[in-house]
């Protein structure tokens, strides 16, 4: 028999036992439902939003009804009108951020502060035609900025960073410490000799981890791409092309779960027998979560710095910093292809370390091994 | 025609195997016999490459064995094990289909050893749910479920009820007809004389003994002589050289003399002072053929 028959056997017999537990069924429609949900709940529970606009004195008559009216259509949004002596004082109160759009009616200009706001665009838009009773296609109003657009960081792409990177984090080490039972399992009810005597161990590590890893990216990628689907058809109040940034999530779970997932399994190889698994895969776990902080930690002080850029391309803390910081602040593209290389490389080594330690620990009986043992038996066979 | 050639395994300061060679033909049964500690396990591990040796070559037909070999003989581990969670039916097919078979294939050998073994109505149960007799049939099943060529048991009758140990034997006698070579190892050693025609006797990794059991038993320089008598002295003995006691209950006589002894001196001492309602002579039984090799 090939080794990928073997392997497809054996990942196969994961997919196939654990869909049966019921467990991974019930879990994904928790999560899906979450996610759902939080659609729901943003809706129910987001504020009415209110633009103030400033307007030079005289305003003209009927402004005020004519801007309320034409917010209508934006979840019934208010406009707060305030009149100021001059463009000069209006642009004084835009800067000093008292108001959120200047309307200069004589100029046919509308200005905002650095950033234009769509929704509060076409409100004064509509406004204006109203007042004019003039009818598109000519734009009434033009455009303009007070300052050059700058690239502050918006609430809701952190929320992406920061919920992408704890959902990674969580499938990671969830769908690890599935290899390091199943390994621990394996060997304290002693069917790996069975199974060995007719499968090499790599292809048995092969299996396993491509099993639980391909279960874990169909659950993953259901729940991110119900998650990126609801973000680019504009079901959340945010941008929509963070749908990107969350879909990117699941390539990069794939990735990750490679790397970490193979850890794990020399981890519960290693284990003595009588140690249970949540034990034996604590030294990967703990890893993850150093690797998790860390990120965070340089993400959230100064997500373009060295240390993040540094993070982002190191391969043990890639699939998790990756995304998170390709979110906030977007990542060039010659990063990801570094980290790419140098995780599919880690991977390829990590492979070829923990395919040998796997094979003695689990061939061998007795008490756990220590790492400095495992590095021995690794170097030489 | 499997073969062990000259197998070394060093386990740090323990030398497990010292040179052990077995052969095993088609359609034979041969019994693997050795005190504990002796190289049993190792040896059948080394088959499956689940040990590797420091020299020596596992042979098929005279060539080596590899994984594609492999997949062809059927292993009964010493420390049985099965997926607890799986369930019966499933778990044979996935051996099977670990071992080559098709999907199809396997699911059928499956429900026939299930049939044979009398578990055709657990076949949905898990393996979990089954009394232990039945977990070693489950188990038996996953070393045969494939047709193998070559089966090798790791003490297939250990704690097995004496209808099991009837089924097993049957089952084994059977796979040697069928043309498998089969290699089992027991310490239940009238069992062994029962099944096996060809025994191997190993000791400190190496085999000390090994060929058709009533040629090794004949070859043997002793002879035992059982006798029944009565009215004879609690204290008894024959005036014989060469004769030993070994055991001795209600008049019953069990002696085992040198070769060269003649039985006819041993009876007329016994005549001269009891009656002798039994007398029996012939080459060791396997227990004591056993015993007079690995005594140390």
């Amino acid at each position: 028999m090939t080794g990928s028959r073997a392997i497809r056997l054996v990942a196969e017999r994961e997919i196939r036992e654990r869909l049966r537990s019921k467990v991974f069924l019930a879990s994904t429609i928790v999560l899906l439902a979450l996610v759902g949900g939080s659609v729901a709940l943003q809706g129910a529970l987001s504020k009415r939003e209110t633009y103030r606009v400033a307007v030079v004195a005289p305003a003209p008559p009927g402004l005020a009804a004519a801007l309320e009216r034409a917010a209508e259509p934006f979840d019934d949004a208010k406009v707060e009108l305030r009149v100021v002596v001059s463009p000069a004082a209006g642009r004084q109160a835009l800067d000093s951020k008292e108001v959120d759009a200047l309307l200069l009616l004589g100029a046919d200009r509308l200005m905002f502060r650095s950033n234009v706001d769509d929704k509060a665009a076409a409100v004064a838009e509509t406004a204006a035609r109203e007042l004019r009773h003039r009818l598109p296609p000519e734009p009434e109003l033009q455009v303009a900025t007070l300052q050059p657009a700058d690239d502050e960081t918006t609430d809701a792409e952190v929320l992406v960073a920061y919920a992408g990177s704890i959902l990674l984090l969580m499938s990671l080490a969830v769908y690890g410490q599935w290899v390091v039972t199943g390994v621990v399992e394996e060997r304290s009810n002693r069917v790996v000799e069975l199974i060995l005597s007719a499968v090499h161990p790599r292809d048995l590590l092969a299996g396993k981890v491509i099993g639980i890893g391909l279960l874990g990216l169909a659950q993953l990628a259901l729940v991110a791409g119900l998650a990126s689907a609801l973000l680019v058809t504009g079901a959340f109040d945010a941008p929509r092309s963070l749908g990107g940034d969350v879909a990117l999530v699941i390539p990069w779970f794939a990735l990750g779960f490679a790397l970490y997932s193979v850890a794990y399994a020399a981890a519960g190889a290693l284990a003595s027998r009588q140690q249970n698994a949540d034990t034996a895969g604590q030294p990967v776990t703990y890893a993850l979560l150093a690797v998790y902080f860390g990120g965070y930690v340089a993400l959230s002080s100064d997500p373009t710095g060295p240390l993040a850029t540094l993070l982002t391309v190191f391969p043990v803390s890639a699939p998790l910093v990756l995304p998170a910081r390709s979110a906030l602040v977007g990542v060039p593209f010659w990063e990801h292809a570094l980290a790419l290389v140098l995780v599919l490389g880690s991977v390829y080594a990590l492979v070829r370390f923990a395919g040998r330690v796997y094979a003695h620990g689990l061939l061998r009986g007795g008490p756990g091994l220590g790492v400095r043992a495992a590095w021995r038996l690794a170097r030489d066979p | 025609m499997f073969s062990l050639v000259e197998a070394h395994k060093r386990f740090g300061s323990v030398e497990a195997l010292a040179g052990c060679s077995i052969e095993i033909e088609r359609g034979h049964v041969l019994g693997f016999l050795g005190p504990n500690g002796a190289g049993k396990t190792t040896t059948m591990r080394a088959i499956f490459g689940l040990v590797e040796l420091d020299s020596g070559h596992v042979l098929w037909d005279g060539r080596p064995v590899g994984a594609e070999e492999r997949l062809r003989f059927g292993y009964m581990p010493e420390e049985r094990g099965l997926y607890p969670r799986m369930r019966v039916a499933d778990q044979l097919a996935y051996f099977g289909c670990l071992h080559g078979l098709g999907g199809g294939t396997a699911r059928r050998a499956a429900a026939s050893w299930l049939e044979r073994l009398g578990l055709a109505d657990r076949a949905e149960a898990k393996v979990e749910e089954l009394s232990h007799g039945n977990q070693q049939r489950v188990q038996l099943a996953a070393a045969l479920v494939h047709e193998p060529e070559l089966l090798v048991l790791d003490e297939p009758f250990a704690g097995l009820d004496p209808v099991a140990v009837q089924t097993l034997a049957d089952v084994l006698r059977a796979e040697a007809a069928r043309g498998a070579a089969v290699l089992f190892s027991s310490h239940q050693l009238e069992l062994v004389e029962d099944v096996c025609e060809d025994v191997a006797i190993i000791e400190r990794g190496r085999i000390v003994a090994a060929g058709n059991l009533d040629a090794l038993r004949r070859s043997s320089r002793r002879r035992r002589i059982a006798m029944r008598l009565e009215g004879a002295p609690e204290d008894w003995l024959p005036l014989v050289d060469g004769v030993e006691l070994v055991g001795r209950s209600n008049g019953d006589l069990h002696l085992l003399a040198r070769q060269d002894v003649d039985p006819e001196l041993v009876l007329e001492s016994a005549e001269q002072s009891a009656r002798v309602v039994e007398f029996s002579y012939g080459p060791p039984s396997l227990s004591e053929l056993f015993l007079e090799l690995v005594e140390r």
